[in-house]
């Protein structure tokens, strides 16, 4: 779940970490305000300065008609419903910060740059010296003394350095108790006056760690939060309750396209993949998904069901990247049961099956009895799908 | 009777039920219940069967055996 940065700034303060003094608002009935002010539109989406979500305004009726017009534009496939006024500061520099999981270390990452309002990733292949990066323990957090090593690397000492350290330490502890995928701060700004003022800030919360979060929980059953062009398609509903099913695995993280091959995709990132050889080979995927995590077969039967409930899809593709922790045998069961309880022939509905690794012997039997070819870890994921795409002509 | 898997129990091997409840609890994909101070199969779960064989080691001697329907063979 991504948050909007005025409730991101919530929590910030809630750590006593400074942002710049404002408030969210809806409407400009009635509304004081002291420019010169920032206008930010509250969308769950990055780059809204270069595409027209934020503005400066430099007196009140203007500020008011840029609020209207952000209240009224779509930036990027999102119209906000809430704008943040904030004060304009005065900024003699500018920082970045962030904490992330660092997913081969298996543990939390600290960023410090000091140099902010920038793309990291472009900064550190630019000016590595000014990017410093540094694991640290969950259970010992990310202490001041910790921080300020790693900020000091970048040369910056004295007082700022003590005022950096204890924000960095601090969202290191955000981080952490919101179970968060990503807390940033960029730009952290130096005030001419001496402050350090959090200026904008992102933060990402690990959706299976939302049930820890009942405050989030709410927030995020708030319909109101933003528009977005896009909502959920039927389709798209169904296979979400389907992956409610159960807790085991992951079996409904669904996409619809309009094309006329179901796929049944997943592993390791292999999902993406195998949805984008399909394509390149020139087959028209009606969905996109994702399973993984060992589904149960239950969840698996009745997404094969959804999939094959659209009227234009008569073939299904099955591709996994090698699994260890999904087993091919009840994943199998699910696929057959799936299509028998639609009413078809497995062996005419497959156009392939591609998922090698655990229990592979156990399920290549189950495919064997209906007639299901399987192709096995000696053909790539790249060829599985070209070998779909051939057969969904039929 | 599931589609891939049948899971049976021979109850004249049960001649004590006092540990029916510990009996049935073993299986992590829920296939037994208990019905009557008995223990019995729930049918639409069979399919779940991880072939973990727990409820084998758990139940008295010979009263479950598990069918691979797919391969006509008993483990």
């Amino acid at each position: 779940m991504r948050l909007l940065e005025c409730e991101s700034k919530e929590i910030l303060s809630k750590y006593q970490i400074a942002t710049p003094s404002g408030r969210a608002v809806s409407f400009i009935n009635n509304l004081d305000i002291k420019p010169p002010v920032m206008l930010k539109a509250q969308i769950p989406i990055g780059g809204r300065g270069k595409s027209g979500g934020i503005f400066e305004a430099s007196t009140s009726d203007g500020a008011k008609a840029k609020i209207e017009q952000l209240l009224a534009t779509w930036v990027r496939g999102y119209k906000a419903t809430k704008i943040l006024v904030e004060e304009k500061l005065d900024i003699d520099q500018e920082f970045f910060m962030a904490i992330t999981d660092d997913t081969v270390a298996k543990s939390p990452l600290a960023i410090f740059s000091s140099e902010g309002g920038v793309d990291i990733e472009a900064l550190a292949e630019r000016q590595p010296q000014k990017v410093r990066k540094e694991l640290f323990s969950m259970r010992s957090k990310l202490p001041q003394y910790r921080a300020r090593e790693i900020i000091s690397e970048t040369g910056i000492s004295g007082r700022l350095l003590l005022g950096l350290g204890n924000i960095l330490s601090r969202l290191a502890d955000v981080f952490l108790d919101y179970d968060a995928t990503l807390a940033e701060i960029n730009p952290l700004a130096l005030t001419r006056d001496g402050r350090l003022i959090a200026l904008d800030c992102h933060m990402e919360i690990d959706d299976d760690a939302l049930f820890r979060h009942k405050e989030l929980i709410e927030l995020a059953k708030e319909g109101n939060r933003f528009e977005s062009e896009r909502s959920l398609t039927e389709f798209e509903r169904k296979a979400a309750e389907i992956d409610q099913i159960d807790h085991r695995g992951v079996a409904g993280r669904v996409i619809e396209f309009d094309g006329n091959l179901g796929l049944i995709i997943g592993g390791g990132g292999a999902s993406l993949t195998a949805f984008d050889a399909v394509q390149s080979h020139g087959g028209k995927p009606a969905n996109y998904c994702e399973i993984g995590g060992n589904p149960s077969v239950l969840k698996v039967k009745e997404l094969t069901r959804l999939i094959l409930s659209k009227p234009n899809v008569q073939k299904i593709a099955v591709i996994m990247n090698v699994v260890s922790n999904t087993r091919v045998d009840l994943v199998a069961r699910g696929i057959v049961k799936g299509i028998l309880e639609a009413g078809k022939d497995p062996a005419k509905t497959v156009a392939a099956f591609r998922i090698p690794g655990a229990w592979e012997e156990e399920g290549f039997k189950i495919l064997s009895k209906y007639g299901v070819q399987y192709l096995d870890r000696t053909v790539s994921i790249d060829d599985t799908a070209r070998i779909a795409v051939d057969n969904s002509g039929d | 009777m599931g589609e891939f898997i049948e899971v049976k129990i021979d109850l004249s091997e049960c001649t004590d039920m006092s540990d029916v409840d510990k009996w049935v609890q073993v299986c992590p994909v829920n296939i037994f219940k208990v019905e009557d101070n008995q223990p019995a199969v729930i049918e639409e779960n069979e399919d779940e069967c991880t072939l973990c064989m727990l409820c084998v080691e758990a139940f008295p001697h010979d009263a479950v055996t598990i069918h691979k329907l797919y391969e006509n063979g008993m483990i």
